[in-house]
């Protein structure tokens, strides 16, 4: 059949079909139905919630008992009152900026290492993305506290360097490093969606280069980024969005201390709701975190048109 | 020259198992403390002096009515329509956002996006009344039912984004032949996002596999239990039996490795030799 | 054509969902139902079914529900519909419960948390029940918010120290004794230090506020949270003198450094204070003694806190069974507590899972079965209730000021704060809370 044949990917880079065929029409029946099994999720389940979480940022609630009405006295308190809120927004703030640049640099690394068809790979990829499997469990935190401590394997690895090592976790100066180290070293999810992306890439590229005499660097920054970038930029907002919301490793690795030094937001925002009784407060940061989020989501996609590339967009090729 | 190529082939091994091993030493750890009693637990040892088998027996045993065989069947019958629904409904939302044109396509694509954005702890309460009023207590349905509305705003997200990179010269053409927009839609798009779906099937099995929050919730009797929620008792007040969370946590981990294994096949198989090598 | 296709995917979607509705509330396996409770009245004689909830290890679970059952058999028109998760589970999932207004009919009650649960109105008063023949008047009366009786307690509590005795017999030195004061706490530590090598500690640094009460209270200042949270009471003096002492301390490397302190965590095989063998003391409770004579097992023995002249410590129930607001069947619920509590079948099928036991006949009559770590907590008890003071959680809405107390006081471990300072901060934030409290 015909659509088989079209289906090969070579045969779209060759194809020169004019700008016409930019999709314009509008589809709005077939639209709404392939959309529908969303938007009826959403109506039904999400919807309500969320508009139930706003309004609650703007009452006092124990959850024990009915909310009471306090119109805008949490963010009021929050802003002017609350040292904890700007703790760790700060912390969670250089949680971000240091996670995010290296799970990717090291999961978009890793990815190319294992995007070859070596023997054994399988079982090398399996054991690279082991940790990302062992998540949030209670196993996670001991391990890596055992990992971490004064007389933690760490400190025993940098003794054979002759270099004393102090108490990584236990120390507030050090302790935001190791879960950032931790959550660096659970990629795996990130480096497999950049596996996938990497497949989609059409080995005829590569091959057209290599007849040009491209260099293996020339190819990486010229065929292997742009082509990336979809999946490049899906893991860049999805990093940020994520890394704001970090929790399970600070609430069962080091709880937020010692001394807040791994508050993290969504920590605090947890404690407020389910430890202090405070779930009015708790809905308005969350609220906060949304907008936060949310600008930084907008500034990125503001951005990606400069970098960001799709196919689809009749785009520059090489 | 081709010693050249056999030097780097054992460098690139080399490299790959120092790697692996990097990322495997905890779980080392993990079975050598998974043998231990907990008194032995505060030594420095990896290796416990007797191995405990009877953590993992008696870990499976768990309790005089059930056994782990009960959560683990209750989990991966759960993770079958979890899965089944995120995989099919997530490919249909991703293709309306990404290819349809249609009124407040915008809009609706940023509330979308939003939903990622606010924390889960704060929704989880009038989620709970919800279903609560709903009668949907003491069953799966909280669980699985999202998954067939759209799988999560991450996989439709990634697919759109994957949608994104198909050609859209392909849709012309298929058009040209006289296809409709389901027909692009099942011919061209389904077959050339495959691994991306194969992605969200394998990260919604282990996502939803840890979401203990929610099952602990929903799920009332012991009966129902997940394997992830059977864990969390065996960590009391004052005391946590090491050896058989451990133990136990580590099978639990199992399923996820062996479909990751087994599945990362979709990722990779057909890359052409001759493209990324040399 | 393709449409059909796309049909049959949304056709097979739907019929997925059907089959998870049918097969969805039957559980995935044949799990149990919940039958929904039919007769609102109290009448014992209509069939009734309990919705009931506690929290703990498994042990403690099977001898619940074989609790149950004998009731059941005694009592056939009353039966049960068990839930029970591990305690972290249990305390988030309560507050849902309570948002939801599905609080089951029994509940499992802490010391830590039935003031909030009590003050908010969660709970009903059970004042009515009568326990004379099992729990003296006293007891009853201190257990009282309000004027009002939220929980039946079910077993008896108190707080004391642990050491480690083989430890302390092998470097000569001495043992605490009963009803210690403050002074020879200190004295002890000092002493103790020489004999000790580096890197163990005779005595753990501190920096809750508990540990800090019992100082105050013992010296007659008494409660820092009182008149149920309106009114609040840090002594200047003694705080300045308890930790100055305690900075002293760390000064001469009698307690161990902060970052050692804060990688503590009880009960840890690995972390424990004890258990590693860092420091030779530490406070515990009859509930959590248990669990460190196992990681320990024949090295430790009990004594009860410092005490001053007011007293030491405090010897009370903490586990109770109360009955929610929300509840269905009221009187069919308290009168099962009621049993629970008082006849001996009961006693004799839970045994020591939730403590010793309130009622006194029934601990004798297991006294002999008793594993060697249920005994050293009731000798901890034993040893603590003589000097014993009040307990005195925090009130409800002060669990924020709480954990900050602990936070300042980490900062000044730490070096990062005066004493002085980390009184006004901590004194201002309560006067605060006490001030919002009065008025309202």
């Amino acid at each position: 059949m015909k659509a088989e044949a079209m289906n090969k990917p070579a045969a779209a880079t060759k194809l020169h079909l004019t700008k016409k065929l930019k999709g314009t029409s509008h589809n709005n029946l077939a639209g709404y139905i392939f959309i529908s099994p969303w938007l009826i999720g959403f109506l039904l389940l999400t919807a309500w919630p969320i508009i139930q979480s706003f309004y609650l940022s703007f009452t006092e609630y124990s959850l024990l008992e009915a909310p009471t009405w306090t119109g805008t006295d949490n963010y009021a308190n929050i802003f002017t009152n609350d040292n904890d809120f700007k703790t760790s927004l700060k912390v969670t703030f250089i949680f971000v900026l240091f996670s995010v640049p290296l799970k990717l640099f090291f999961s978009l690394m890793v990815a190319m290492m294992l995007n070859k068809n070596v023997k054994g790979m399988n079982l090398y990829r399996t054991a690279i993305y082991f940790p990302s499997l062992i998540g949030g469990s209670i196993a996670v935190a001991a391990l890596w506290r055992n990992m971490f401590n004064l007389n933690g394997y760490f400190n025993h690895v940098l003794s054979w360097f002759g270099i004393q090592g102090v108490g990584w976790i236990t120390n507030p100066h050090t302790s935001l490093g190791t879960l950032i180290l931790l959550n660096t070293w659970q990629f795996g999810s990130t480096m497999v969606i950049f596996l996938a992306g990497l497949k989609q890439i059409p080995g005829e590229l590569y091959e057209s280069a290599s007849v040009d005499g491209a260099s293996k660097l020339r190819k990486f920054f010229h065929i292997t980024l742009p082509m990336l970038s979809p999946v490049m930029f899906f893991n860049l907002v999805l990093g940020i969005i994520g890394s704001f919301q970090m929790f399970t490793s600070a609430f069962i690795v080091t709880q937020g201390g010692p001394i807040n030094s791994t508050y993290m937001y969504a920590l605090f925002l947890y404690e407020k709701a389910f430890k202090h009784y405070q779930m009015g407060y708790a809905s308005a940061l969350a609220w906060i975190l949304l907008v936060i989020v949310a600008l930084m989501t907008a500034i990125n996609f503001l951005v990606s048109r400069y970098w960001v590339f799709y196919e689809t967009d009749g785009g520059k090729q090489k | 020259m081709n010693k050249a190529l056999k030097n780097h082939k054992v460098t690139s091994h080399l490299l790959l198992i120092v790697f692996s091993l990097l990322m495997l030493y905890p779980v080392i750890w993990w079975v050598g403390a998974s043998l231990k009693t907990t008194a032995e637990m505060s030594l420095p040892s990896i290796w416990p002096s007797t191995p405990m088998w009877e953590n993992y027996t008696k870990g499976w045993q768990f309790s005089p009515e059930f056994t782990f065989g009960r959560f683990f069947g209750n989990t991966l019958l759960m993770e079958f329509w979890n899965v089944l629904g995120a995989v099919l409904t997530s490919a249909l939302v991703a293709y309306g956002f990404a290819r349809l044109n249609f009124k407040f396509r915008g809009a609706l694509f940023s509330i979308l996006l939003l939903t990622m954005m606010l924390p889960g702890q704060v929704t989880i309460v009038p989620q709970y009344i919800l279903y609560n009023k709903l009668q949907l207590m003491d069953s799966y349905i909280p669980l699985v039912l999202p998954h067939f509305f759209g799988g999560g705003a991450f996989f439709i997200f990634l697919l759109v984004q994957f949608i994104r990179g198909i050609p859209r010269e392909l849709d012309e053409a298929a058009k040209i032949d006289g296809a409709s927009v389901y027909g692009i839609f099942y011919r061209i798009v389904l077959p050339l996002i495959k691994p991306a779906l194969v992605t969200v099937a394998i990260f919604t099995f282990i996502w939803s596999w840890d979401d203990f929050f929610a099952q602990m919730l929903y799920l009332n009797s012991v009966g129902k239990f997940t394997v992830g929620l059977a864990l969390r008792m065996y960590v009391d007040q004052f005391e946590i039996q090491w050896g058989r969370l451990l133990a136990m946590s580590l099978l639990s981990v199992m399923p996820s490795v062996v479909l990751f294994f087994f599945a990362q096949k979709q990722f990779v198989e057909g890359i052409a030799t001759t493209g990324l090598k040399g | 054509m393709k449409r059909s296709v796309y049909n049959g995917l949304a056709l097979l979607s739907l019929a997925a969902m059907l089959a998870l509705t049918a097969c969805g509330s039957g559980g995935a396996n044949n799990g149990e139902s919940t039958a929904p409770n039919n007769s609102g009245n109290g009448d014992s004689k209509a069939p009734v079914k309990l919705k009931i909830m506690w929290q703990g290890a498994d042990i403690r679970h099977q001898a619940m529900l074989k609790t149950q059952e004998v009731y059941t058999k005694e009592n056939p028109s009353v039966t049960f519909s068990p839930e029970y998760m591990a305690w972290d589970d249990y305390w988030k999932k309560l507050p849902t419960l309570a948002a939801s207004h599905s609080l089951p009919d029994v509940l499992h009650m802490d010391g830590a948390y039935i003031q909030e649960y009590a003050t908010r109105g969660t709970l009903e008063d059970l004042s009515d029940i009568d326990l004379s023949s099992v729990i003296d008047e006293k007891t009853l009366e201190n257990l009282k918010i309000g004027g009002k009786l939220y929980g039946i307690p079910i077993s008896r509590n108190a707080q004391g120290m642990a050491f480690n005795k083989e430890a302390l017999e092998a470097a000569g030195i001495e043992l605490p004794k009963k009803d210690w004061t403050w002074d020879e706490y200190f004295d002890f530590a000092r002493n103790a230090r020489a004999k000790l090598p580096d890197g163990v500690y005779p005595i753990s640094d501190t920096d809750t506020w508990d540990f800090y009460q019992y100082y105050q209270m013992s010296y007659g200042k008494g409660r820092i949270i009182q008149e149920d949270g309106k009114k609040f009471n840090l002594d200047k003096d003694l705080f300045m003198k308890f930790y100055g002492i305690h900075a002293e301390f760390r000064d001469k490397k009698i307690v161990p450094p902060a970052d050692m302190v804060s990688a503590f965590k009880e009960n840890d095989p690995q972390a424990d204070p004890m258990a590693s063998g860092k420091v030779m003391t530490r406070g515990a409770t009859v509930g959590s003694v248990g669990a460190l004579e196992q990681l320990m097992p024949g090295k430790i023995d009990v004594v009860n806190l410092p005490v001053g002249p007011e007293g030491g410590g405090w010897a009370q129930p903490t586990i109770f069974l109360s009955v929610s607001t929300d509840a269905k069947h009221k009187d069919a619920a308290k009168a099962f507590i009621k049993w629970f509590v008082t006849d001996k079948a009961a006693g004799e099928t839970y045994g020591t899972n939730f403590g010793i036991p309130i009622y006194d006949e029934i601990y004798t009559a297991l006294e002999p079965t008793l594993a060697p770590k249920e005994k050293l907590g009731k000798k901890l008890y034993d040893t603590a209730i003589d000097k014993a003071m009040p307990f005195s959680p925090a009130a409800a809405g002060w669990t924020e000021w709480v954990d900050n107390y602990k936070k300042t006081m980490d900062s000044v471990m730490f070096g990062q704060k005066s004493i002085e300072d980390a009184y006004n901060e901590i004194s201002k934030s309560g006067n605060a809370i006490a001030e919002k409290q009065s008025a309202k």
